[in-house]
């Protein structure tokens, strides 16, 4: 007992590069927190404003937990779309899922069906970028999956921090001040990132401009601004890059 | 909210969610995203977030038509300068909203 006692304080004095992956990704979800603690207060206090209760403003921060997903859900259910329509759009939202569960999935090729699970149930933005970073460090298995369930499990804890005490707050705050507006200016910041691409911008302003069009039925528009944005651009990738290419 | 409605929504889209997570982690990890979706996929994101930008900006009437707010409209560019400059959500949602309570005050 005292033998390790004493041989572990020094090693928690070496530099990082001799931490265990546990601790690398619990260390590398503390910058990151900045941005997903503000963004998971936001998803708690928009939607005990928008009059969801505590339990259920809770359990769509822990039971879904994709705070994208969690707003569209949020303002669709406080204008009063059908079930399907509130489901299909969040899940459009949450598509990009299926292209992090395939980048991340060479991890766990050796963890156990539960620890996938897990794994999967954790997988946001955040863990996906920072964990494809340690993999094209060419780090085997077994230290990214340990690394990306420290990262994730660190920040799932942030998350339901955050949003308890946005749903907190969110229930005090005088209409008045917009702070629903907060989700746009959220938004702005992620969408910037992604407009580098021609045809990103494209899918974006044809979003933009099906969303704003006079109402469809059963307040579809987020669904066909998506469906749409991403078509058009599929279309025109085609027709623009082929001659680009060849040239 | 209706409360059976409320918890349908939560617990399907908790579901479908998990689903979508699961699907190459859990249950395909040795087979690779196909290149048209993954492409598909890329442009969906921008596309569903400049459309809810753009219903938060120009803000819904009682009817759903979407209407002209000039301190939402200006706040929502400086925002977007902010967020192409600095890339720091912080000063993106700092600025923005300091620019529309700042507008919101000046036009009435």
């Amino acid at each position: 007992m005292m033998r390790a006692a004493m041989t572990s304080a020094p090693a928690q004095r070496t530099p990082p590069n001799t931490t265990s992956p546990w601790r690398a990704g619990v260390s590398a979800s503390l910058p990151v927190a900045l941005g997903v603690m503000p963004f998971g207060a936001v998803c708690g206090a928009s939607a005990a404003a928008a009059g969801l209760d505590f339990n259920e403003s809770f359990a769509l921060s822990w039971i879904v937990f994709a705070g994208s997903a969690q707003v569209v859900a949020v303002h669709l259910m406080a204008s009063g779309a059908p079930v399907w329509v509130t489901l299909l759009t969040g899940w459009l939202v949450n598509l990009r899922f299926m292209m992090y569960s395939a980048a991340v999935a060479p991890c766990f090729r050796d963890s156990t069906r539960a620890q996938r699970t897990l794994a999967a149930y954790l997988l946001v933005d955040q863990s996906f970028a920072l964990t494809l970073a340690q993999m094209a460090d060419k780090r085997p298995p077994p230290y990214c999956a340990a690394f990306y369930l420290g990262l994730s499990i660190a920040m799932w804890v942030q998350w339901q921090v955050a949003s308890i005490a946005g749903i907190l707050l969110g229930s005090f705050i005088p209409p008045s001040w917009s702070i629903e507006f907060v989700v746009a200016l959220l938004f702005i910041g992620l969408i910037v990132p992604l407009l580098q691409h021609r045809l990103a911008r494209v899918a974006a302003l044809a979003g933009a401009a099906i969303a704003l069009a006079p109402q469809l039925p059963f307040r579809l528009n987020l669904m066909a601004a998506a469906l749409a944005g991403a078509a058009l651009a599929m279309v025109l990738e085609r027709t623009w890059m082929k001659p680009t290419s060849g040239r | 909210m209706d409360e059976t409605y409320v918890w349908t929504v939560i617990i399907a889209l908790a579901a479908v969610t998990l689903l979508t997570r699961m699907s190459f982690i859990t249950f395909a990890a040795h087979l690779e995203l196909p290149l048209l979706l993954r492409r598909a996929l890329a442009y969906v994101a921008p596309a569903i977030l400049a459309a809810i930008i753009a219903t938060q900006v120009f803000p819904p009437t009682p009817a759903g038509n979407a209407s002209l707010d000039l301190p939402r409209l200006g706040a929502a560019l400086l925002a977007f300068a902010v967020a192409w400059r600095t890339r720091s959500n912080m000063a993106t949602i700092v600025v923005g909203m300091l620019a529309l309570w700042s507008l919101q005050a000046l036009l009435g």
